[in-house]
């Protein structure tokens, strides 16, 4: 079977003024249906770089890259927008929620964009419920929330299309051990039922979660 | 589009509710300004030609009186500028079946009763079978005689005549007293003869009085199928022959009309114009407001458009911004200037009979619709530049 993504020699340069920035060089790796993987790496060697590629957030400068067996370079931006809102779930750091909408309407917002419409909240309050959200807070705004459970919605956002790939930059980063922990057994949780999950961490313990880890130094796999 | 993106831009202006009402006060002056001159435009146009007559088509011929154009109405008499019994007989043949009415003008002192102060008025002499063709009445009958004359209804009300009344004319009375046999109906500013404040007499006794026998001030031609051009070139092709020494001034009053009314128009738009810049200074604060918009938000678009939001909804979601605000102000300020407009028109026209009309309806309509664009097309380059953030750099800057 097509892993859920495939690096080919890979490499991402920036080009700044002061002089090019490789921020990875020659990458190549596979990631299966239902991995749990961790990326790990000193600040600055390129995790994030990677990530954003995984996630048709950016294109790269060599190489080639294929999410479930589609190769992303020479696709349009509305190709790649579509991409990331169907088979990617993005869940960041600072989480990320859109303090104007509740959080039903955050959980609904990628289902909107993919109906074209607003949708009902069905399955909004089926996500959350697999993310242990409790259902007194989902017409809160997301502000009125503490990080852990802002962060379960924004797990929940992420899971609401049913994407291949779970990307997670720094979950936890912003969380309390306890919180955090607590968040890495959800992630186990949806693993276990399927989820591929991709994590980029600083933290060995949370990288003990995950089945793999992949290391980077200076914009290479180690 | 998506009903959420219209969620979220209204959420937005809410929360901003200060300055996006103070973006909103910038497009209802714009358009207060912009419609109010024009609701007042329009009811200078509508005054104008309520009190320029419009007593059917008619061309007016007068002496040439070389270089420059010919003042309007009646004036006063010049001795060596006259037409010709000549002149008349020749515009009396070129413009039949038309019909050619000479007509004898002048200022002349008279009295109303005995004591009574001295009045100045113009003076017409009319022959008696062509008044009934130019003239109405509103009391009395037509007068044949002489000894009688016909006043406008300005000057009955103004000297308390009525019909049956004498009027002395002349200082001390020197050329008679004629018997007034019936009262003119209001005509208005005319080309041809202002009767209003007037007194119309026979040409007989004009003749008489004042030594001008077969020597007139002007011609009127009544123009009956209404083609005015035609009727003055003709009479210009006859008698100015001698293209260095013209004999007559022909003014085609329906055309003379029209210019009045197209540059009043034009007026109206240029006044409307200067509404235009309080717009344009409207125009510049919500893209103000619209760039604050965008630059507080680059971390949510960014997030948007990393789950799956098309550049498109982005560039929607500001676009709805900009349309709410416009749209709200517009209506407020499209209300506000109907009052506006009243206030003016009662201030500087003394009435306000001319506000329920067509083209003030269009006015409000094109002010309104003119607010809305400007809001839409100032928020066009902030929603651009925000559907075109590159998420990346968005989500990096935590
Ligand atoms: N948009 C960009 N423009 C220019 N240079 C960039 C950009 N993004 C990343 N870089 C550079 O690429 C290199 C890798 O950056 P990246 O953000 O991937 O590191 P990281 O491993 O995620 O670091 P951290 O652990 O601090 O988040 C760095 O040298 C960074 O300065
Ligand atoms: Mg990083």
């Amino acid at each position: 079977m097509e892993p859920v993504i495939r690096f080919a020699d890979v490499s991402k340069v920036y080009p700044l003024r002061a002089g090019d920035v490789t921020a990875l060089s020659h990458v190549s790796f596979e990631v299966e249906r239902g991995e749990f993987i961790a990326i790990m790496g000193p600040s600055g060697s390129g995790k994030s770089t990677l990530l954003n590629l995984m996630g048709c957030l950016d294109t790269p400068t060599s190489g080639d890259i294929f999410i479930s067996g589609i190769r992303i370079q020479d696709m349009t931006d509305d190709e790649l927008t579509d991409l990331r809102r169907d088979r990617i779930g993005f869940i960041f750091q600072y989480f990320n929620l859109f303090p104007l909408l509740n959080i039903i309407e955050n959980v609904n917002f990628p289902q909107m964009m993919k109906a074209g419409e607003v949708v009902d909240e069905t399955k909004a309050v089926e996500v959350l419920k697999s993310v242990h959200l409790e259902e007194s807070l989902h017409t809160h705004t997301p502000l009125e929330l503490s990080g852990g459970q802002q962060q379960r919605v924004a797990i929940a956002r992420a899971l609401i299309n049913d994407p291949d790939i779970l990307l997670c930059d720094e979950p936890t980063g912003n969380l309390d051990t306890k919180t955090g922990a607590s968040i890495m057994n959800l992630m186990t949780e949806l693993n276990k039922r399927g989820s591929t999950i991709i994590i980029v961490t600083h933290d060995p313990t949370i990288a003990a979660y995950t089945q793999r880890t992949i290391r980077i130094v200076d914009g290479r796999i180690a | 589009m998506n009903a959420i993106f219209w969620e979220i831009s209204k959420r937005n202006i809410r929360l901003h509710m200060l300055r996006s009402s103070l973006a909103m006060l910038g497009i209802v002056i714009g358009v207060v300004a912009i419609v109010s001159m024009g609701i007042l435009g329009n009811g200078m146009v509508m005054l104008v030609s309520d009190s320029l007559s419009s007593v059917g088509d008619s061309v007016i011929v007068m002496p040439y009186a070389g270089g420059g154009g010919m003042g309007m109405g009646g004036g006063g008499r010049t001795a060596d500028l006259m037409l010709t019994e000549q002149n008349f007989q020749q515009i009396k043949r070129v413009v039949a079946p038309n019909l050619a009415v000479p007509v004898h003008s002048t200022s002349e002192r008279m009295n109303v009763g005995v004591n009574s102060d001295d009045i100045i008025a113009t003076v017409y002499g009319l022959p008696p079978d062509d008044v009934p063709d130019m003239l109405q009445l509103e009391a009395g009958s037509y007068n044949n005689q002489d000894s009688g004359c016909l006043v406008g209804t300005t000057f009955a009300k103004d000297h308390n005549v009525k019909v049956g009344s004498r009027i002395s004319i002349g200082s001390d009375g020197q050329y008679g007293t004629l018997r007034v046999t019936g009262i003119i109906e209001e005509r208005g500013m005319s080309f041809d003869i202002s009767t209003d404040s007037a007194v119309v007499v026979t040409d007989k006794w004009f003749e008489n009085t004042y030594d001008v026998n077969g020597q007139y001030d002007e011609v009127v031609v009544k123009v009956t199928n209404g083609d005015t051009a035609t009727v003055k070139t003709t009479i210009e092709k006859q008698l100015n022959r001698n293209i260095k020494e013209k004999t007559v001034t022909v003014i085609d009053s329906k055309a003379t009309l029209e210019t009045i009314y197209e540059t009043f128009g034009t007026i109206t738009t240029f006044v409307s114009a200067i509404g235009g810049i309080s717009m344009i200074v409207a125009g510049v604060s919500i893209f103000n407001i619209m760039m604050m918009s965008v630059n507080e938000r680059v971390k949510e678009i960014g997030i948007m458009r990393s789950i799956g939001t098309r550049k498109r909804g982005v560039m929607t979601m500001f676009i709805y911004e900009a349309g709410i605000i416009g749209v709200c102000g517009s209506i407020a300020g499209g209300v506000l200037a109907v009052l506006a407009g009243y206030g003016i028109s009662a201030l500087m026209l003394q009435t306000t009979e001319y506000l329920v009309t067509v083209s003030n309806a269009i006015t409000i309509f094109q002010g309104v619709a003119f607010g809305i664009v400007v809001c839409l097309a100032c928020g066009i380059y902030p929603a651009w530049k925000a559907a075109n953030l590159n998420p990346i750099d968005a989500i990096r800057h935590e």
